[in-house]
């Protein structure tokens, strides 16, 4: 499709990140994936049929879809395919109406999570090969595709993921989470750590929590999603965050309103006042009350500003207060023992996965880290992360931790690099598995 | 309360040597009873009494708290809330865009033709979507020699520290207190008596 791109054969490269939560979709040769949408099947509270969902990428004045109580099916449960068909609809609504490709002139580039059992891998190549016709299929494990990513990229932690060949890379998506240490663009599979705990389980333990305090929610897939993508943040430091976040009034740096929609004037729900959702910032890092209360004076006129507002539309009740909800949702990642899980926690799960390998790979596995996936946007996570690890890893041994600039987006846009600037390798890669076209 | 009870069980007794219905009441009356007494350690009849057998095998096992656990972690894996609804419906099809069709041409000269109502059971048995955990357990990791990797042993494991904080149920905070019935925990009396009025089970069925 683009012009701009030299390599004639990779206009007709359907590159697709079949994640568990959004499928990342692009032709080859395109920077950014051109269309990002929900892995699932919707119907509306009121409508009968399940309808696919409009891409995120849409503009943002078109008509948007009332999701209030939508039912969702998705064709992936914990990360694997499990219902073909349900992914076939999906797929063909995709290459059809969105992608605009014929499958039977295209190749395929297909992420695939670490561990896929034989019996999902066979189900997949059905649907690539006999049910849309796919001339050849490159199945890629996103792990080695960040890796690739980083490698590419200029910056200090590119140039040491380049020269030393390895990396470990750190997804923590909508279904779990993965410590993968990949070593020449391969991913050791024998040292990966999976963690049983992602965006999804985080959306739903939000859901359970307010629903049990405030408002019942547990049909709102779509709003508490929203609700967590706005409000909740990594605590460097849970006690005390939740002394504060008991605290009554202006002190309560923590608490924050969300309105529900009403159905008549919005649709979306909303954080009512965005200043008063970000007062957790001014908490500071270290442990230093005295500068706490510096800030609290700070912002003691933001926080009357708000409290102004707040007495303005008190008496609409669709609202709800979040206030330890806010971070300790995020913090069952770093200890899901919290939830009665007999999982270790993420720093944790890093150290085994390192530990896993040659100890001459160590070294250099602490030192580029590299943060994927959605689930990893909550603010302050590489802090939080970092501050967990660094009392697990040797003294002489550096911790560094890179964040994607688009931890969604950045598998494709990895995939797409792949073929741009891994050019050759990538060729061979699709000439490799191309034999499984002739099945 | 203690002495409350124990008129209760006499009077039990007694209505139970009358007629076959009321020691089913009876133990209609003690469960009630149960809920709001909290102490474990009372004192039991040596009467032998009538319960309803998924109460017994709840009351008889002792892991019924790990059920609840587990029951729970595996509700935040759910799409929807409630019960999975497994649907196989026909509108699905119809709900995609006309460009769509010729994909589905295919499937919908097949649906054109009739089927006998086993044929359809079977193919619906079939197409059904099953759970991940189902695949996991056809696939059998298990069988695999130690030195492969699978999706078993990439699980992290548990953790190296045993400590686990305790949040309350109710409010969020430090829960320094456990439910004697259903183990979960709370912080305060106050948050107690939420807890006893809106999700104390003691068992999960």
């Amino acid at each position: 499709m683009s012009s701009s791109f030299s390599y004639p054969d990779f206009s007709n490269v359907v590159v697709l990140d079949n994640g568990g939560g959004l499928i990342k979709a692009g032709l080859g040769g395109e920077r950014n994936p051109s269309t990002v949408l929900p892995n699932c099947l919707l119907r509306p509270i009121s409508s009968k049929k399940w309808i696919t969902p409009p891409p995120t990428t849409t503009l943002p004045n078109s008509d948007p879809l009332d999701l209030t109580s939508a039912a969702v099916r998705r064709p992936l449960d914990r990360g694997y395919l499990i219902n073909p068909d349900l992914q076939r609809e999906i797929w063909a609504h995709l290459f059809t109406t969105l992608l605009r490709v014929t499958p039977s002139h295209s190749s395929l580039l297909l992420t695939e999570p670490l561990f896929t059992l034989p019996s999902i891998q066979r189900a997949t190549d059905e649907l690539v090969f006999e049910d849309f016709n796919f001339k050849s299929l490159y199945v890629a494990d996103s792990p080695s595709l960040a890796h690739l990513y980083e490698a590419s990229r200029s910056g200090p932690t590119g140039r040491l993921v380049s020269k030393a060949q390895c990396s470990l890379v750190v997804d923590c998506g909508f279904s779990f989470t993965h410590a993968a240490p990949v070593f020449q663009n391969f991913t050791l599979n024998y040292a990966v750590k999976r963690i049983d705990l992602g965006g999804k389980a985080l959306t739903n333990y939000l859901k359970e929590l307010v629903s049990y305090r405030a408002v019942n929610v547990m049909d709102e897939t779509f709003l508490i999603d929203d609700v967590k993508e706005n409000l909740c943040f990594v605590s460097l430091d849970v006690p005390r965050d939740l002394h504060i976040a008991r605290k009554t009034g202006r002190d309560n740096l923590y608490r924050c309103t969300y309105v529900l929609p009403d159905g008549v004037t919005h649709t979306k729900g909303f954080v009512k006042d965005p200043e008063q959702a970000k007062r957790y910032l001014s908490v500071p890092h270290g442990d230093a009350p005295s500068q706490l209360e510096a800030n609290k004076k700070e912002m003691d006129e933001v926080t009357e500003r708000s409290e102004n507002r707040k007495r303005e539309v008190d008496f609409s009740k669709n609202e709800f207060d979040l206030t330890n909800e806010r971070f300790l949702v995020p913090e069952m990642l770093f200890r899901p023992a919290d939830l009665g899980m007999n999982q270790a926690g993420l720093a944790e799960c890093i150290v085994r996965a390192v530990n896993a390998c040659h100890p001459h790979l160590h070294p250099v596995l602490y030192e580029s880290i590299i943060l994927t996936g959605g689930s990893t946007l909550f603010p302050r996570f590489a802090e939080r992360l970092e501050r967990e690890l660094r009392p697990l890893v040797a003294d002489d041994y550096q911790v560094n931790i890179t964040t994607q600039e688009d931890p969604i987006l950045g598998l494709s846009m990895r995939s797409l690099d792949l073929q741009g600037v891994g050019g050759d390798s990538s060729i061979e890669c699709l000439k490799s598995r191309s034999f499984l076209a002739s099945e | 309360m203690k002495k409350l009870h124990l008129d209760k069980e006499n009077l039990l007794v007694l209505v139970g040597g009358g007629s076959g219905v009321g020691p089913v009441q009876g133990d209609g009356d003690d469960d009630a009873m149960d809920d709001d007494n909290s102490n474990p350690f009372r004192r039991m009849s040596s009467r032998t009494r009538k319960v309803a057998p998924r109460m017994a095998a709840a009351l008889a096992s002792s892991d019924n708290r790990t059920h609840a656990a587990l029951a729970r972690l595996e509700a935040l894996e759910n799409d929807n809330a409630g019960i999975e609804q497994v649907e196989i419906n026909e509108d699905s099809d119809a709900s995609l865009d006309d460009d769509d069709q010729v994909y589905m041409q295919k499937r919908q000269s097949k649906g054109t033709k009739r089927k006998t109502r086993q044929a359809k059971a079977l193919e619906n048995a079939r197409k059904a979507p099953r759970t991940f955990l189902e695949l996991l357990n056809e696939a059998n990791l298990e069988s695999l020699p130690p030195h492969v990797p699978s999706y078993l042993k990439a699980a992290v494991g548990p953790p190296s520290s045993t400590s686990r904080r305790h949040f309350c149920t109710v409010c969020g905070y430090a829960a320094s207190y456990t439910c004697v019935k259903c183990g979960m925990r709370f912080c305060s009396g106050r948050c107690q008596n939420i807890h006893n009025d809106t999700r104390c089970l003691k068992f999960v069925a």
